[in-house]
């Protein structure tokens, strides 16, 4: 018995004009857009140009010239140096966790919070944000602390706790206010219905919420997948390590070496664009979700 | 790297907490003759001169070790810069460790109880015998973990220096010879300048202009001024000279145009690839770009020690240390005098480093041994003067933040001076309590 709202019925429609008499201010705005997309690319394009650079060939004609040869080395060193594919197993398991384990706990969280009214909620909205809003820099020690004393340090189990809990608290955050606006009637006629508690969550919220579910989910992926203080200090073997810290591993004390971290950077790069294209379609469905309302 | 050192200022802050809880930790770690791994960490890159070099220790460790299994990873420079701490206070360390030299880093460690005395070791092996004490200096630690006296907590195995690299084709073009005094260096440069040439590459935003000032100050002092400056021996006076004598002429060398204006904004890589590129005739820095310019650099070019000190900025590179928490110390004793063995010691020689006990008749490469000799000149004569930025905790922004002002010519020597003198006296007052 699974309850979509259905959107409004569309006002009648205004009469579809030749998309080509909108006048300039279409083209003004098109413009822009691409040349805000060009200045967004030129970071990657950079990136991209150097890491197919031998670093003799960096060093002496700098980080704009044109690769003299196609220099594949600095790839291929990345992947060996840091074993890659560990790494990149570690950071989808941990990112994955999070994701999943973080939009659950925010949904639950959310759905005592926004539809379940608790007595003072604001507060603990408020509290939740805190945990967000703190430096991670100032969380680290205490963290560090307690996960040694109960044998957690450098396990992956740490850190997906960790971040499970800093992801729900901004997702406990937007999805409360979210459920804050859920018609009531619907949720009344499902009480009528006779659904307990759970089922209403399970059968009418979740079925309403999932686009915003999958965009959180996304966002989670790519926040952990990015994360590197925690992890750094967590996983201190080779063998746990993310691809962020595996990738400040080319950077030395004195030394740089620029290829090989530009080379690195595209590698470690991959996944996270491959999944953010897969997902692509959601996201935008689900940012658009509610704009009708 | 910004970001990062205020991380470190944080983690360093926090783990002074750890003190009390090392404090119990210690002391029943060492019945571990039966140890069967030994777990290494280092964060040299595999092609580096001590990369190389150390992995022929582990070799040769294991062909004597037979049944002990050696567990090596490569760490990021970063996560033991920030975690050192935290790492080896958990039981989830290493054995034995690579780790940076100097007050902050081994000697805060040390004075917290996480690292294992060596004394004995170093005495029983013929350590002591085989560093210079200028290198020796960063190798041991007070109570309070102030190096320069007390027991030993670390073992260097390589050396390195602030010289000069200079462009010899832009020499031969220019026709400039290798100076050999300041006056020739300054006849050099005037040279260069005559010719619309920049002479001397720099790097304001980063490390180069505080080593420069202090070469430049170190023309005219002695050991006693380092130890009052770097072990707190006297208070310093930086309206004196040489301190004074340094701000002064690196303004003037600014004045004369040997170092560009518009380098104050620049990093250490800037200047280090407009040297590879031949855009710079001489740069004044670390030996730590030696193997990279072998490597990358097309044009002919060489080195020579900054003309007319007899003090160079310098010291003994990063230390291997045990820590307290390590379940195989004398295996890892075993290793350390490994990497002290002549074999390893001239294997890090001929791949570019600058090894603490090596022997330059063993080296084949002119300019690598012209490296080794000139470092073993300055160990020899007690030369080594470490960095400016050492003795207190974030003077390395201080004094990038007073040179760029003195470059871009914002600030007059006498202000630079005084921006630099006051976070100095805190420091110190923090550390020795007077």
């Amino acid at each position: 018995m699974a309850v979509i709202i259905t959107e409004a019925p569309a006002p009648a429609r205004r009469p579809v004009r030749d998309r080509h008499h909108r006048g300039v201010s279409r083209w003004v705005v098109l413009t822009l857009v691409t040349l805000g997309a060009l200045v967004m690319l030129v970071p990657f394009a950079f990136m991209l140009l150097n890491a197919f650079k031998s670093p003799g060939d960096y060093s002496s004609s700098g980080p704009l010239s044109w690769p003299t040869e196609f220099y594949t080395k600095g790839l291929r060193t990345y992947w060996t140096e840091v074993n890659f594919p560990l790494k990149l197993w570690n950071s989808a398991l941990i990112a994955g966790s999070v994701a999943v384990l973080g939009v659950a706990v925010s949904l639950l969280n959310a759905y005592a919070l926004g539809i379940g009214r608790v007595r003072g909620r604001l507060w603990i909205v408020g509290l939740f944000l805190l945990a967000n809003m703190l430096p991670q820099e100032a969380l680290i020690y205490p963290l560090y602390y307690v996960a040694k004393e109960i044998g957690l340090y450098n396990t992956q189990l740490s850190v997906i706790i960790i971040f499970t809990v800093i992801q729900s608290a901004f997702g406990t955050y937007l999805l409360a206010s979210v459920m804050g606006t859920f018609p009531r009637s619907l949720l009344e006629a499902a009480a009528l219905d006779g659904a307990g508690k759970w089922t209403v969550l399970w059968r009418v919220v979740f079925p309403n919420l999932r686009p915003t579910l999958a965009v959180l989910l996304i966002f989670f992926f790519i926040w952990t997948w990015n994360e590197f203080l925690i992890p750094l200090v967590m996983l201190i073997d080779n063998q746990t390590q993310t691809i962020p810290v595996a990738l400040a591993s080319l950077q030395g004390d004195r030394l740089m070496d620029a290829p090989t971290t530009n080379a690195g950077a595209l590698i470690s790069l991959v996944p996270a664009i491959l999944f953010f294209l897969i997902f692509q379609r959601t996201l935008a469905r689900g940012i658009t979700a509610g704009a009708e309302k | 790297m910004q970001r990062f050192r205020r991380i470190v200022a944080a983690i360093a802050l926090a783990a002074t907490a750890t003190t009390t809880v090392a404090a119990c930790g210690g002391g029943d770690s060492e019945d571990d003759s039966g140890a069967k791994t030994l777990k290494l960490w280092h964060y040299e890159s595999e092609n580096s001169a001590m990369g190389v070099g150390w992995n022929r220790a582990i070799e040769i460790f294991k062909a004597e070790h037979p049944g002990v299994e050696v567990r090596f990873e490569r760490k990021a420079f970063e996560q033991i810069q920030q975690n050192a701490g935290m790492i080896i206070n958990s039981s989830e360390g290493p054995d034995i460790m690579e780790y940076n030299k100097g007050n902050a880093t081994a000697g805060l460690l040390s004075s917290q109880g996480l690292l294992t005395d060596l004394s004995a070791e170093a005495d029983k092996r013929g350590w002591a015998g085989k560093l210079s004490p200028s290198l020796q200096t960063t190798a041991r630690y007070s109570d309070k973990g102030v190096m320069g006296s007390g027991n030993w907590f670390g073992v260097p195995n390589y050396g390195e220096y602030v010289t000069v690299y200079y462009n010899k084709d832009l020499f031969q073009q220019n026709g400039v010879k290798v100076p050999t005094s300041m006056a020739e260096m300054t006849a050099a440069m005037d040279t260069f300048v005559g010719k619309g040439v920049t002479p001397l590459g720099m790097a304001g935003a980063e490390y180069p202009a505080g080593q420069l000032f202090y070469q430049l100050a170190l023309s005219r002092a002695d050991r006693q001024f380092v130890d009052n400056y770097q072990l707190y021996k006297n208070p310093v006076d930086f309206k004196a000279d040489p301190l004074k004598y340094g701000a002064d002429t690196f303004a003037e060398w600014v004045r004369k145009g040997y170092i560009a204006k518009d380098s104050a904004s620049l990093k250490a890589e800037d200047m280090g690839t407009a040297f590879i590129g031949g855009k710079v005739p001489m740069i004044v820095s670390g030996s730590w770009w030696y193997g990279r310019f072998k490597a990358e650099m097309k044009a002919n070019w060489d080195t020579f020690l900054f003309p007319g000190n007899t003090l160079q900025a310098g010291s003994s590179g990063n230390l291997w240390v045990v820590p307290e928490n390590s379940k195989a110390k004398s295996l890892a004793y075993d290793f350390i005098d490994i990497t002290l063995r002549p074999e390893i010691q001239d294997l890090i020689g001929n791949n570019g480093g600058v090894p603490v006990a090596g022997d330059p008749a063993k080296i084949s490469d002119p300019k690598d041994r012209k490296l080794i000799e000139d470092f073993n000149a300055v160990s020899k004569q007690d030369g080594l003067a470490f960095y400016p930025d050492w003795p207190v905790p974030g003077y390395y922004d201080v004094l990038v933040g007073g040179f760029q002002g003195l470059i871009n010519g914002s600030k007059s020597p006498d202000q630079v001076l005084d921006t630099i003198a006051k976070p100095y006296a805190d420091g110190v007052k923090e550390i020795t309590g007077k």
